[in-house]
């Protein structure tokens, strides 16, 4: 496969896909008149997972943000199984668990009552047993009774994770995950997103890290100064040629 | 019931942390004390009865000390982004407003007891003959109060000038709190007639119901982008 020229738009052809999941349209927002995300769209079908890669200040957080549910577009549409999706929308937020650069954590509660806490907010009803059962999955569960504020960073993030999985989404957004995480973190991570990838949970991750990044996803997007440049489904992607070019818009933003 | 679940759920927090960190009690309490001993050196008893301006000052003092507290009610929701995590569940938001009054109420409650206690030591006041009326009176005008609060320390967190924002937007609004609770507080203080007061208990119980339904009809407008 040709390398595409910078900026050169790649879009796969979706004719023949089945009903997708989770759709963009037209996405953009803007802040005092400058799009930080202009005229996204793209499709994801039902248990996949779409990585997003740009360089800083790409417009991938903002992204998120609206998929989330916790920004409105400027113009556009969030789509989850045909149906819009706007913020406020409680039945969307149900469905959906978000891991971003914040934990989302209360430091001066304990690892479980954050999670009872969360779980409570969700209306779960087997906290007692759901809750072990999602630390063991971090690898958190000797830890139930420390005070967030005394994790490590890493640990954090695992319990990050743990809270936005407690009530099982369909959707998982994820927004750099490996930010700060030691190897025996990002390795506990992986092995969690790769769980993920159970065909049941659709999943949108942004990331710097292109090797992490294509070993997990079922397409691949390259964001740049708001729009996505590169999207394709991952198998009809050739690593090389993705790094190149998204070293290329890197430096070219530089 | 999931209503009153979600809004038992985020007092519950809230206050779990405040016992925690007692950081907004610890401040409250001492801004209060240190009220009253300030009144009690600046008040020549000889010529000014205590008994005769001593509701002023007491509303003011719950009015000022209770905003020391009421402004950082958002501010431990902020550490870590916790409180967007929270904007993430499904939960109604007036739930959410309701349960972060709630435990508002509890912590100025505790905060006003101790400031009766004070200005009893200090100034030997006689809180007259209706302690169950004085009772609802102060109730009523707190729950009004950290209606207006807690709503206002949303939206004051949100912008660069923060906590010193406050005051500005509550205390217009709360001209009717220290008409209505000093005026029947006075009255009570002087030992009148429950008649006498009826007229500001129900001013005082449409302002807490006002506040409070204006609070939780307005804070999804607030909190939400």
């Amino acid at each position: 496969m040709s390398g595409p020229a910078p900026f050169a738009v790649r879009e796969t052809d979706f004719s023949g896909s089945p009903t997708p999941t989770l759709e963009a349209r037209g996405l953009v927002r803007e802040f005092a008149g400058f799009p930080a995300v202009d005229g996204v769209d793209f499709q994801l079908d039902a248990g996949r997972l779409l990585a997003v890669f740009g360089p800083n200040g790409a417009g991938k957080t903002t992204l998120l943000r609206i998929l989330a549910g916790g920004l409105r577009p400027t113009r556009g549409q969030v789509l989850l199984d045909g149906n819009t999706v706007d913020v406020g929308d409680r039945e969307w937020r149900r469905r959906i668990g978000v891991v971003s650069h914040q934990g989302f954590l209360y430091g001066r509660l304990t690892v479980a009552e954050n999670l009872e806490f969360y779980g409570r907010l969700f209306g779960l009803s087997d906290l007692a047993e759901r809750v072990p059962e999602r630390l063991a999955a971090v690898g958190l569960e000797d830890r139930s009774r420390s005070v967030v504020r005394t994790l490590s960073r890493g640990m954090r993030q695992r319990l990050a994770l743990a809270r936005a999985l407690l009530h099982d989404p369909e959707v998982v957004l994820l927004d750099e995950p490996y930010t700060g995480l030691d190897a025996h973190a990002a390795a506990i991570l992986r092995d969690v997103l790769a769980s993920l990838k159970d065909g049941r949970r659709t999943v949108v991750l942004v990331t710097h890290n292109l090797g992490q990044g294509l070993e997990l996803a079922d397409r691949v997007a390259i964001q740049v100064a708001g729009r996505f440049r590169w999207i394709d489904d991952r198998d009809r992607v050739e690593a090389s040629t993705f790094e190149a070019f998204y070293r290329d818009v890197v430096e070219e933003r530089a | 019931m999931d209503y009153f679940r979600v809004i038992w759920t985020v007092a519950r927090k809230d206050l779990l942390i405040e016992m925690r960190t007692r950081e907004r009690v610890a401040a409250m309490g001492s801004f209060v004390v240190l009220v009253g001993v300030l009144f009690n050196y600046s008040i020549d008893t000889a010529i000014v009865r205590p008994q005769e301006i001593a509701p002023g000052i007491i509303w003011m003092t719950i009015i000022f000390g209770g905003l020391l507290g009421m402004g950082r009610t958002f501010h431990l929701e902020e550490e870590d982004g916790a409180f967007s995590g929270v904007l993430q569940t499904p939960i109604p938001l007036d739930a959410l407003y309701l349960g972060k009054t709630a435990a508002n109420l509890v912590i100025l409650s505790l905060v006003t007891v101790l400031i009766f206690i004070v200005f009893s030591v200090f100034f030997g006041l006689s809180f007259g003959s209706h302690p169950f009326v004085l009772l609802t009176v102060v109730f009523l005008a707190l729950i009004g109060f950290v209606g207006l609060s807690t709503l206002f320390s949303a939206m004051s967190v949100r912008t660069t000038m923060g906590e010193s924002l406050l005051p500005v937007l509550v205390f217009p609004l709360l001209i009717p709190m220290v008409i209505f609770g000093v005026s029947a507080t006075s009255r009570l203080f002087a030992g009148r007639p429950v008649s006498e007061v009826t007229g500001s208990v129900r001013m005082l119980g449409a302002f807490a119901i006002l506040s409070v339904a204006a609070g939780a009809l307005l804070f999804r407008y607030v909190v939400e982008e």
